[in-house]
């Protein structure tokens, strides 16, 4: 490196006003004095000058990359749209059937219900009971279940004991519709158990196990409810 | 297709923005229309012309994904910049150029052209750029043309301001020798 080379090293930091101010008074008198270096700071200012225009041009793709993003942006939002059989398919539309069709025995009454022979969609999954049945569902066995599994089993133990129970207060078509619906529901169950094995790392599946549970923890406690209203 | 900023860009508001945080695919659309010369421009100077297509689309896919993160403490256009920034670092970074980046072997000036200065300067400027080496490129874009401080490019390329500087003295002489100086 020559002498010369220290003082053009710092032209640009003194271009920068990036120097102490002792730097930049000597760089300041060396630039009286050397018409070299005079000459290369003026260049560096017309290259700084240059980039600075070069800022506020821009130029658009030459081909249109919109197509491509909005397919990375449609995988993204539907990231699980291939991911099930059709039997979890048909297993998750199954439970959505299911909750409906015990509120509308609870609601129509199990004459109805047996009367149209179908439960499904006639009201949605988390429709106001009937006083008896919400003071039913405020009864210490079904307050506020968590999901961990030891909590859960025991609470649906006790469910299905207080419906085995009461049984007898029951309609049979009734009791047939909810043991079937207890049965697509273990099925549900039991898909989504065996899906989220082989991917465990797959947030919907779990999240879809978890709600396929909680259904089957409302249903029990529904159909609970439809015993104690006698 | 060559896309017409003038005609292509249409909204891009932040009505725009904040609808396509709430997932309206069309809305983000006419984001993506609005900034998409600006972003390409950055990638293909920083990159580029072989890789800023794709890098550009990755860059707008991640906007996608972190737009739930603007919180509008600055403006969109500024806060997308320093995003699309990022990911090209990223991308530098995956390739390995990042020790390659910060050679200071000063034989590297000799891989750059000199040309004569000519009349179509903005094309001749914008090639004289990528024609620099990738670290000296890429301080000097962000430093000169972009208008990022040296601690703030210390920060995202994780070097000293020091390097920073001495990077973007060695890409301003080599611009220098390209336009035409001695």
């Amino acid at each position: 490196m020559t002498m010369h080379d220290e003082w053009t090293d710092k032209l640009s930091d003194y271009l920068d006003d990036e120097l102490q101010d002792g730097e930049r008074a000597a760089v300041e008198a060396h630039l009286r004095a050397c018409r070299e270096c005079t000459a290369v700071l003026h260049d560096l200012q017309r290259v700084v000058a240059r980039a600075q225009g070069a800022a506020a041009v821009t130029r658009p793709p030459l081909t249109d990359l919109w197509p491509g993003v909005a397919g990375r942006i449609e995988r993204i939002r539907q990231p699980h749209r291939l991911a099930f059989t059709i039997g979890q398919l048909a297993a998750a539309a199954a439970l959505v059937a299911i909750v409906s069709g015990a509120v509308a025995i609870r609601l129509l009454g199990p004459a109805a219900a047996q009367r149209t022979g179908q439960v499904a969609a006639v009201a949605p999954s988390d429709a106001p009971l009937p006083a008896a049945a919400a003071a039913a569902d405020d009864a210490p066995r079904a307050a506020q279940i968590s999901l961990a599994d030891d909590q859960y089993d025991a609470a649906v133990a006790d469910l299905e004991k207080a419906l085995k129970q009461g049984r007898g207060k029951l309609d049979a078509s009734t009791i047939a519709i909810v043991e079937q619906n207890l049965q697509t529901i273990d099925q549900a169950i039991a898909q989504a158990r065996e899906a989220l094995a082989a991917d465990p790392a797959n947030s919907y599946l779990s999240g879809h196990l978890v709600e396929t549970r909680r259904r089957k923890l409302d249903l029990l406690r529904r159909a609970t409810a439809l015993t104690d209203m006698d | 297709m060559a896309l017409s900023g003038d005609t292509a860009v249409r909204g891009g508001t932040n009505e725009d923005v904040a609808l396509a945080a709430a997932g309206d695919a069309s809305a983000f659309e006419r984001v993506y229309r609005t900034h998409v010369a600006k972003i390409h421009s950055l990638t293909r100077r920083m990159l580029g012309s072989h890789e800023a297509d794709e890098v550009t689309q990755d860059i707008f896919v991640r906007t996608w994904q972190k737009l739930g993160q603007f919180r509008g403490d600055s403006a969109f256009s500024t806060w997308l910049h320093r995003l699309a920034v990022n990911v090209v670092i990223e991308r530098r970074r995956s390739f390995a150029i990042q020790r390659e980046r910060m050679n200071d072997d000063p034989s590297v000036l000799d891989f750059v052209s000199v040309a004569p200065a000519r009349a179509d300067l903005t094309v001749d400027f914008e090639q004289a750029i990528e024609q620099l080496p990738r670290g000296a490129r890429e301080i000097f874009i962000l430093h000169d043309v972009e208008g990022y401080k040296h601690r703030e490019i210390a920060s995202m390329l994780d070097i000293t301001s020091g390097t920073s500087k001495r990077q973007l003295h060695r890409a301003r002489m080599l611009m220098r020798k390209h336009l035409g100086g001695s």
